[in-house]
């Protein structure tokens, strides 16, 4: 991250292939299409790029990542809605990304969709992208105290569910 | 949860586009310092304005009063300082949410002050407050300018958070001001007219979080054509 503040070539390669594929996981994990997914991807590079100064060095960089993650899904959603009403267009039900056809794939997608957002975000946070409870807290701009009451609900739900 | 992998095409995209426009960056300075330069700008524009106005109320204020004001007041805005820093950098770790801290702080002020004015007296209540009010307000917006300088380079996450904290502080930077150069002590003049500039101000912030910033999208830039 410090080579790339100081305009490294190599590191947005490093960067992009490293954190790309657990930020469209994340993407995805919201039930939303391939290729809205792919839209937020390219849109979180560039707010990343742009605020790129705001990380300083020493501080954890998965939490600075997600919260303008976080952010660009919400923004781009809210964004979406606006130009969606302006134009009154037919709801349609996006097609969501392509998931592996194991069985017990489908059904923990279909528990997933059961959560509500905020929880389903802590979740894949904790569990897909691998981040400790004081991470999902800051990229969520929450307490650790609240990460684990979501994620306790959440993993109580699922246990029903599955 | 398993998922395709990530287009290579897209990603190739991406790298290309972000090594079109690197250049060296300077990151932000520590949080700490931030916060100090915001401590420092309310202490400066509250002076300021007192001294504008006159240290009136500070000269009316014993020594056991003045702690019991100040020391809560600099506690609260050292607190919102390191609030209104946070909210603008992605990933900082948040004590509360700005509005919480700030309805802690005024309610804080409002015990504090009940504690130190015993003068429950009100004739008069609405024509000396209102130029309180305006003065703690008029005072309150410089600072909030001077913060915003500050934070520029900052990015929001949750704009309206960092609306409410930013303006809080100045709120805040108002309230320090009227301490200062009132000598009006009554219990409902402080408490109303003086702590309202606490909130007023947050929420003049609040609704300039509101703003969209308008950020250029990927598409955008690439669906723009070449000049």
């Amino acid at each position: 991250m410090v080579r790339y503040q100081q305009g490294d070539p190599a590191a947005v390669t490093a960067l992009v292939s490293t954190l790309s594929p657990q930020l469209h996981r994340f993407f995805t994990s919201q039930f939303v299409s391939r290729r809205f997914a792919d839209d937020l991807l390219q849109e979180t590079w560039l707010k990343i790029h742009e605020v790129r100064h705001t990380y300083r060095a020493g501080e954890p960089v998965l939490p600075w990542i997600y919260a303008i993650a976080r952010h660009t899904r919400v923004d781009h959603y809210r964004r979406t809605r606006r130009v969606e009403d302006r134009e009154q267009q037919m709801e349609r039900l996006p097609e969501t990304a392509a998931t592996a056809p194991d069985s017990r794939g489908v059904d923990l997608e279909a528990a997933l969709r059961q959560l509500p957002e905020s929880q389903r975000d802590v979740v894949v946070m904790l569990k897909v992208a691998d981040m400790t409870l004081e991470e999902v807290a800051r990229a969520t701009s929450s307490s650790v105290g609240s990460v684990k009451q979501k994620a306790h609900r959440a993993y109580e739900k699922l246990q029903g569910l599955l | 949860m398993t998922a395709p992998p990530v287009d290579p095409v897209l990603l190739g995209s991406i790298e290309e586009k972000l090594r079109a426009d690197l250049r060296p960056v300077r990151p932000r300075p520590a949080a700490g310092v931030l916060a100090a330069m915001l401590v420092a700008i309310t202490a400066a524009v509250a002076l300021w304005g007192a001294r504008t106005f006159g240290f009136y109320g500070w000269r009316k204020l014993g020594a056991g009063a003045a702690m019991a004001i100040f020391v809560p007041l600099l506690t609260a805005v050292a607190m919102l300082a390191i609030a209104a820093v946070r909210a603008k950098i992605p990933g900082a770790r948040r004590i509360a949410h700005p509005a919480v801290l700030l309805a802690a702080a005024c309610g804080l002020m409002v015990v504090v002050f009940t504690a130190a004015f015993p003068d429950h007296r009100t004739d008069g209540f609405v024509r000396q407050g209102w130029p309180c009010l305006r003065a703690g307000l008029m005072w309150a917006g410089p600072a909030g300018l001077a913060m915003w300088v500050v934070l520029r380079r900052g990015f929001a996450v949750d704009r309206r958070a960092a609306g409410v904290a930013i303006g809080g502080l100045a709120g805040l930077a108002g309230l320090t001001m009227l301490e200062l150069h009132c000598p009006n002590f009554r219990l409902a003049h402080i408490a109303l007219w003086h702590t309202a500039v606490v909130p007023i101000a947050a929420g003049v912030g609040y609704v300039l979080g509101l703003k969209r910033r308008s950020t250029p999208t990927f598409s955008a830039r690439s669906a723009a054509p070449p000049s």
